[in-house]
């Protein structure tokens, strides 16, 4: 039966498990090098830990994430945008408490083989008390195929 | 490329609405660095390293870039700029991918200045471009360090926009 636009409304509001996590030293200069920059200062994470480490976090793996709407990355899923929200400077061997929901599905255009939903969700990371250190909203276009 | 350290500003033009940020070139976008990546990023799709799947999906015999590491280069043009604990915003949207070998630049341009909070704020149209076309497009909010104020505080004509 094929996946329909309810079903994936079906998921609006929907938590992560949550989690926690630490970006290491290691990671953050391999993921700093893979964008062609020296370390960055003073134990700094570069900016791009926010698509990974909140999705880790708290606790969903990207795969999971999309068998949740079930389709698979290739050809099924194509990414729209990112807001990525920085509240505190991120830091390298700290543990950030990380929380998320998925929070719209909607329905897209209509395909010569089917259509197209975009899905939002939603992360919070937060310090050890619990104050904001990062928010991200990412938005995924899935395309469906009429059966 | 190496960033300042944080709160030393390496820009000596005044800051204004419609100041262009250095652009930020990468001359030929590494393959090897999406392996890499696709490790932190626990990012199982192979269209990131796998050139004979992409084939047979009809993406030609290139790999396809990670969407983090576009933003990567918006990020680190927007560092080289403004230190690098300068980034508070970063709204992004998509286009067509980038391939392995592209020739890549990041833009960004001031479109407002807010001077009035406990801390000034730039906020920037941002894209990166490949041979004219803009494969990524946003806005980014920036906070400007002090000797950027001083920058602006010498040129009154551009405060606040």
């Amino acid at each position: 039966m094929t996946f329909q636009i309810d079903d994936a409304r079906s998921h609006i509001g929907h938590q992560f498990p949550g989690g926690a996590y630490r970006i290491a030293h290691w990671e953050n200069w391999l993921l700093t090098d893979c964008t062609g920059a020296e370390p960055l200062p003073d134990q700094l994470v570069h900016p791009i830990a926010l698509f990974h480490a909140p999705i880790l976090g708290s606790g969903i793996s990207i795969t999971e994430l999309f068998a949740l709407f079930n389709v698979t990355g290739m050809g099924g899923v194509s990414l729209v945008g990112y807001d990525w929200e920085y509240f505190q400077p991120l830091q390298e061997d700290v543990d950030y408490q990380c929380e998320g929901r998925v929070i719209t599905v909607e329905r897209g255009e209509t395909t010569p083989t089917g259509w197209t939903e975009t899905m939002a969700f939603q992360i919070d990371m937060l310090d050890q008390d619990r104050q904001p250190v990062a928010r991200v909203t990412n938005t995924w276009r899935f395309h469906r195929q009429a059966s | 490329m190496a960033f300042p350290s944080a709160g030393i500003m390496t820009a000596t033009e005044p800051i204004a609405v419609g100041y262009a940020i250095p652009p930020l070139t990468i001359n030929s976008v590494d393959p090897a660095r999406m392996k890499t990546m696709a490790a932190i990023l626990r990012d199982p799709y192979p269209l990131h390293w796998d050139r004979k799947i992409n084939e047979l999906i009809g993406l030609g015999n290139r790999v396809v870039n990670q969407g983090p590491l576009n933003v990567g280069y918006v990020a680190n043009m927007l560092m080289a700029w403004a230190g690098p604990d300068s980034i508070k915003r970063l709204t992004l949207s998509f286009g067509n991918p980038v391939f392995d070998g592209d020739r890549v630049v990041a833009h960004g341009v001031v479109t407002a200045l807010d001077t009035s909070g406990t801390e000034a704020l730039a906020t920037c149209d941002i894209w990166l471009e490949r041979a004219g076309e803009h494969v990524v497009t946003g806005v980014a909010v920036v906070h400007l360090n002090s000797h950027v104020l001083l920058s602006v505080a010498d040129n009154p004509n551009h405060l606040p926009t």
